[in-house]
């Protein structure tokens, strides 16, 4: 199982990825030939100039801007879901482990933390999981919308780092736990570009779409 | 016909409209995370004390999620089940912020044309929170409901 995990399944993960992709890629791209009225047609650079603010308004202008900010409304969540994120990223680049299997089948070295970072990062990144499962959970208006897709996904994105943290402290049996571990980051590889682990990819080219004064470059496919 | 009677609907013109923008809706309804981060960008969910139901997203996937999801079976009891999802819960302002880039407006502004090309619109004083039985003059107007 364990040969399988990593030989043929591994391909199979990465080529669903490059293929879904691909496929995602070329749909935005279709998506957004057509581009929309702008309804919203001051520019970024205008908004700014407009009003000769005394400091004192500006430094009130501040406020209510931050106020209403993802930041200034959602403080915590904003803070947890920007760590779990950077975590997602950083630890399994960085790992040592995964650096030393780069090099010993493709003899490419990447920059590796130190073992103790990672390992508190993937801590970190757990404990922002169970943060997002609880939130879910309790909170009304997530409860209004949230599916068994939701639970399931947030349960594959976890998988690997739990697994992985697993392995890495030698809980059960390890062989084991490599093996569910490789599986299971396999198995969010493949999930990325066909559920709404997309976002991943399209967090950035998405704000290009918008035709409102929220989008950047005033419209639809202008990157 | 009476107030919150389905009307029967032209299937082929509701797919037509869904489908002239499928794939960017699409796109958008597979890309939203169910973060719930766009609630307080939104001044009715605000006014409203926090109610789920004013939610930006809640709109969205209860309104043309649902039309997707049922584009070939689309008939008067579900439009009229969205109604006041979008024509009271929403008043269109462009103001809903979704982090993740998703122009939710543009979304309710399709499913609110879809309604109102059946037949199925709001009237202004539900936005002010009114019941259809408050403004039986307003609902006649608008064609909602056959005078008697």
């Amino acid at each position: 199982m364990y040969d399988l995990v990593r030989g043929p399944l591994m391909w199979v993960a990465f080529a669903v990825f490059i293929v879904g992709f691909v496929y995602r890629a070329v749909q935005m791209f279709i998506v957004s030939k057509k581009k929309e009225k702008f309804f919203y047609p001051v520019s970024w650079a205008e908004k700014q100039s407009i009003g000769d603010y005394s400091p004192e308004e500006h430094r009130l202008k501040w406020l209510v801007s931050f106020k209403n900010s993802m930041l200034g409304n959602y403080p915590i969540v904003t803070i947890v879901t920007s760590i779990f994120h950077v975590c997602l990223f950083v630890t399994p680049i960085f790992l040592l482990g995964h650096n030393l299997f780069l090099y010993k089948a493709w003899k490419i070295r990447f920059l590796s933390l130190p073992e103790s970072i990672t390992d508190f990062f993937t801590l970190i990144f757990l404990l922002c999981g169970f943060f997002f499962l609880l939130r879910r959970i309790i909170v009304p208006r997530l409860r209004a919308i949230s599916t068994f897709n939701d639970y399931f996904l947030l349960l594959i994105t976890i998988a690997p780092f739990l697994t992985g943290y697993f392995a890495y402290h030698q809980w059960f049996d390890y062989k084991t736990m490599l093996t569910i571990h490789i599986l299971s980051g396999e198995i969010m590889l493949m999930a990325v570009t066909f559920t709404k682990l997309g976002h991943i990819i399209f967090f950035f080219f998405n704000r290009f779409h918008i035709s409102s004064e929220y989008g950047l470059c005033q419209g639809s496919r202008t990157w | 016909m009476a107030v919150g009677e389905a009307k029967p609907v032209d299937k082929g013109h509701v797919k037509n409209l869904l489908n002239k923008k499928k794939g960017k809706m699409k796109l958008s309804l597979f890309l939203c995370a169910h973060c719930g981060l766009c609630a307080e960008s939104c001044p009715l969910y605000r006014l409203h004390n926090q109610d789920p139901r004013y939610m930006p997203s809640y709109k969205v996937i209860n309104s043309l999620g649902k039309l997707y999801k049922k584009i070939n079976k689309v008939d008067g009891s579900l439009l009229e089940e969205m109604k006041e999802l979008i024509f009271k819960n929403c008043v269109l302002c462009g103001r809903c912020y979704c982090p993740l880039g998703i122009d939710i407006s543009k979304m309710i502004a399709l499913a609110r044309s879809v309604c109102r090309s059946q037949g199925v619109c709001g009237v202004y004083p539900y936005s002010l929170g009114a019941h259809e039985e408050d403004f039986p003059e307003a609902l006649s107007g608008m064609g909602a409901i056959e005078e008697k």
